[in-house]
């Protein structure tokens, strides 16, 4: 029998980290609702003002005011289109391809890019495959999405450094931040560590410490985020900070969805999980191993974070979430590991 | 070309857009900070704005500030000084705020939205007739203004003439029809800027047995122009702007929440028809030195609802308007205006026909607030609304009314409204009591289609903007109790379909349902700002004693 589910958000009940009281409500949504009452006097919205104010600050400074992550996905798409028409910077754009981001998702990224006339950098790279190969059969619980994630980040801040760039834009959901509004403004919103999350960050340390740290080949691999931001300050110099416009701006993508579809061409890709984004293919074997390993996957956090802040239903999201792709889907990227059928 | 204007530091914060001379966007600070009168720079008023155009603060040509902050501070350094040493507390009080906020507008600009270019500073009364005359329908007009204060002025009157507006006179502090009228508001224990309403709703329950007593107080002459007899004020001085000589006149001050007395509702009965006298004799003089047939009216004062009708009905102008959002919130669009069309030169634009310049939520997004919130709900197939709505309030019941964009300025005009059968005698009782939780006395007023109005009403034309009153004809008397005030009048906005249609078609069906072309409106709050989002009309729903919420197609039921 599956753990009882949040009445609130789409997380499952799963001790110690998240629990459920007598009113089915977890402990993620409780801390939501008394921050919300602690900070309502002095902690407002974050505003598109707060968000030019940054990026006025470094306006015009070096070759690039800024470097925009771009996956070819819709929220990415919009950040880089809001930087460059709306708020008038000259962006650097920066795409990362570990190997499975799907040619649909790249053409997209390139159709943007010759769009926005913008100078691009893509970068591929196979090195991770054979840590990907290790999670799937070790049966490790790291979240590949974890572990993918330090690599990219360090990459951005490395490619940030190289061009002295002092802004990295993301196009990181509302729902890809915690804390409040002023603490995201004041740290990195990866800089975080909730509850929600110590369960998948226990598994990468226990991951990377038996089977990254003891690789030469991942000699110099971040162990955690907070050494990718480390790394980024001492050895790169970087003081780059990472916002994502649509933390500033009101609504989601009912919003910019339409607008990048108008301007830019941009639509949605014919699969990805969870349904309606635009996430590379390893995200289908991610979720699946954390739902099968935690009860819930980095998404269904994302996804809770936009219920309580009133941007999808909880309806929506459990939608959103189902793994109701066809299992040819997975055998398809297993293949890719040498690991069909061991998820 | 994009201006935007602003007002704060005072009270009413706001923020306007104007793109090519067209008002796009408009919003009070209070409606996203809960505050009400909120004073604060108004940075959220300006994202709404800027997000409602799709633009940000690199598409805005100029930025137009409702006053000229150096003169009002000169001026209050003046009477500072005239009362010392009695004004010295209050001067190094206020010293703080004028060094920090008011008198570094500029720097909050250009730190706050990033805007670099020089402001327009537009003097406070020049603003406020910019506002009236800009969104008036009049090629050319005289213009009145009123309020409490601006820099040295408190009243103004002039002529305005394509995109010119040239000022003949004006009245300066400390002999302020607006002033006096706070004054009072704070001797008969409401607080100022909230109060004024309630003293006017008390006027109507009393005698101006202390017209004589005011008559020492402030010395009117034929042309409309007063002196304040400030024997009898304390300006500056202390915790009280009245002093004791004051109180001989009048009496004690009444304690905040202390009883009503009927001494108290004939003070505010005789200070309203020494404000209905002092308007009618500067309107009439207006007329007189100005020639014009048509008048335009901005400033806090023309809030007042019966003033207003008796200027209409009783001076020679043959039509006359009045700026919406008369007070402060309004000096900022007029700021915005006067830049836009007398310096720039932006073509006359439509006259002001709606305040619904806030912003609006699709189902979706009510949808998704009622979900997460748990709260059942119904959508309404296409145009059964109407018809639901109607069914409820002939029914009896009150609903909760939110469809639309939000209304700029501080009436209600059936976009965040609540409503209710005008005919129940209970009516307004219950919801004084139950809904506003506010005093008994206090009116409410009615949304009448405007092909009805004269058929009902005596003394009322077009009101669009709740402005004015009408006098009970004698054939309905009895009819409509809920709005109707002690001396038969009511409180009026007329209704049009093409001004408001969703609303419009509601008060249809509901006509045809009880034979009253009307409803009972009232603002969609309790001791707040009007609600701006679902959430915050769901929670004033889910706390007060509404019967429904009809959020756009969507109808939650207790």
């Amino acid at each position: 029998m599956s753990a009882p589910i949040c009445i609130r958000c789409v997380l499952p009940h799963a001790p110690p980290d998240i629990h459920l009281d007598a009113e089915g409500v977890c402990n993620i949504c409780r801390n939501f609702e008394a921050e919300e009452l602690r900070a309502a006097a002095d902690d407002r919205e974050l505003l598109e003002t707060d968000f030019l104010k940054i990026l006025d600050k470094h306006r015009g400074k070096q070759e690039y005011d800024c470097l925009c992550m771009l996956s070819g996905g819709k929220d990415s798409t919009a950040a880089l289109y809001y930087v460059k028409e709306k708020y008038k910077l000259n962006p650097l754009v920066f795409t990362f391809n570990q190997g499975f981001v799907p040619e649909e998702h790249l053409a997209s990224a390139q159709k943007t890019i010759d769009k926005l006339k913008v100078d691009w950098i893509y970068f591929q790279t196979p090195f991770m495959k054979d840590m990907f190969r290790k999670v799937v059969q070790t049966r490790s619980k790291v979240v590949i999405c974890g572990i993918c994630s330090l690599w990219y980040m360090l990459k951005t801040y490395e490619i940030a450094a190289q061009f002295n760039v002092p802004i990295i834009i993301s196009g990181w959901t509302k729902g890809q931040t915690t804390g409040s509004s002023r603490s995201v403004l004041s740290k990195c919103a990866c800089d975080q560590n909730p509850d929600e999350f110590k369960a998948m960050t226990a598994a990468t340390k226990e991951f990377m410490e038996k089977h990254v740290k003891t690789d030469p080949k991942y000699r110099d691999f971040p162990m955690s985020m907070a050494d990718v931001m480390h790394t980024a300050k001492t050895k790169y110099n970087s003081k780059a900070v990472v916002l994502s416009p649509h933390w500033f701006v009101p609504g989601g993508p009912e919003e910019y969805v339409p607008v990048i579809q108008e301007k830019l061409g941009w639509d949605y890709p014919e699969r990805s999980y969870p349904k309606k984004s635009t996430n590379c293919d390893l995200n289908f074997v991610a979720s699946k191993l954390a739902v099968k390993n935690f009860g819930y996957s980095h998404y269904h956090i994302e996804m809770s974070n936009m219920i309580r802040l009133g941007v999808v239903t909880r309806e929506e999201a459990l939608e959103h979430l189902k793994m109701d792709y066809g299992e040819e889907v997975l055998g398809d990227i297993l293949a890719k590991l040498d690991s069909r059928g061991m998820v | 070309m994009y201006v935007l204007g602003l007002s704060c530091y005072y009270h009413d914060s706001c923020a306007v857009l104007l793109k090519d001379g067209v008002v796009v966007a408009a919003a009070q600070e209070e409606r996203f900070n809960r505050d009400k009168y909120s004073p604060v720079f108004p940075i959220q008023a300006v994202n709404y704005c800027f997000q409602e155009a799709g633009i940000t603060i690199y598409d805005v040509d100029e930025v137009a500030f409702y006053e000229k902050m150096f003169l009002k501070f000169e001026r209050t350094m003046l009477s500072h000084l005239s009362g010392f040493p009695f004004t010295l507390k209050n001067f190094v009080q206020t010293l703080p705020l004028w060094l920090k906020e008011r008198l570094a507008v500029p720097y909050y600009v250009e730190e706050e939205l990033r805007f670099k270019k020089p402001l327009w500073f537009v003097k406070h009364h020049l603003s406020h007739a910019a506002s009236s005359y800009f969104c008036s329908p009049f090629p050319r007009a005289a213009f009145l203004t009123v309020d409490g204060v601006g820099e040295y002025a408190c009243a103004s009157y002039g002529v305005a003439e394509g995109a010119s507006l040239k000022v003949q006179k004006e009245l300066h502090y400390p002999h302020s029809l607006g002033l006096l009228y706070s004054i009072v508001t704070a001797f008969l224990g409401y607080r100022v800027f909230s109060g004024e309403g309630k003293v006017m709703a008390l006027a109507e329950l009393g005698k101006p047995t202390f017209e004589e007593a005011f008559r020492r107080v402030v010395h009117v002459r034929e042309d409309g122009s007063f002196r304040l007899d400030l024997d009898y004020f304390a300006f500056n001085r202390g915790e009280k702007m009245h002093n004791r000589r004051f109180e001989e006149l009048f009496g004690p001050p009444r304690a905040e929440d202390s009883e009503l007395t009927e001494r108290h509702a004939d003070i505010a009965c005789s200070l309203q028809r020494l404000t209905e006298d002092i308007l009618l004799k500067m309107a009439r003089h207006v007329h007189r030195a100005t020639g014009e047939r048509a008048l335009c009216l901005a400033g806090g004062v023309f809030l007042n609802v019966t003033a207003n009708s008796r200027l209409r009905n009783e001076t020679p102008f043959e039509d006359i308007f009045i700026q919406p959002s008369s007070g402060d919130a309004g000096a900022a669009l007029g700021a915005a205006a006067y830049v836009s069309h007398t310096i720039l030169g932006a073509p006359r634009a439509p006259p002001l026909r709606s305040c619904a310049l806030g912003g609006s939520y699709t189902n979706r997004q009510i949808e998704v607030v009622l979900r997460n919130k748990r709260r059942k709900y119904r959508q309404l197939a296409p145009g059964a609304r109407t018809a639901e709505v109607a069914d409820r309030l002939a029914a009896g019941q009150v609903v909760g009314w939110f469809q639309g964009r939000m209304e700029f300025g501080p009436r209600a005009l059936g976009n965040r409204s609540i409503l209710a059968h005008p005919g129940l005698p209970e009516m307004k009782d219950r919801i004084n009591k139950v809904i506003k939780r506010r005093e008994p006395y206090r009116p409410f007023a009615a949304s009448v289609l405007r092909e009805h109005v004269e058929e009902w009403f005596e003394g009322v034309g077009d009101s669009p903007f709740m402005l004015e009153v009408g006098r009970l004809r004698a054939a309905q008397s009895g009819r409509i109790p809920a709005v109707t005030h002690d001396n038969q009048t009511t409180r009026i906005q007329t209704l049009t379909r093409g001004e408001n249609g969703p609303y419009y078609d509601v008060v249809e069906a509901f006509r045809a349902r009880t034979g009253l072309p009307m409803v009972l409106n009232t603002s969609f709050n309790e001791d707040e700002p009007i609600v701006r989002t679902p959430a915050e009309a769901l929670r004033c729903f889910e706390e007060t004693g509404i019967d429904c919420l009809v959020m756009e197609d969507l109808l939650v039921e207790r």
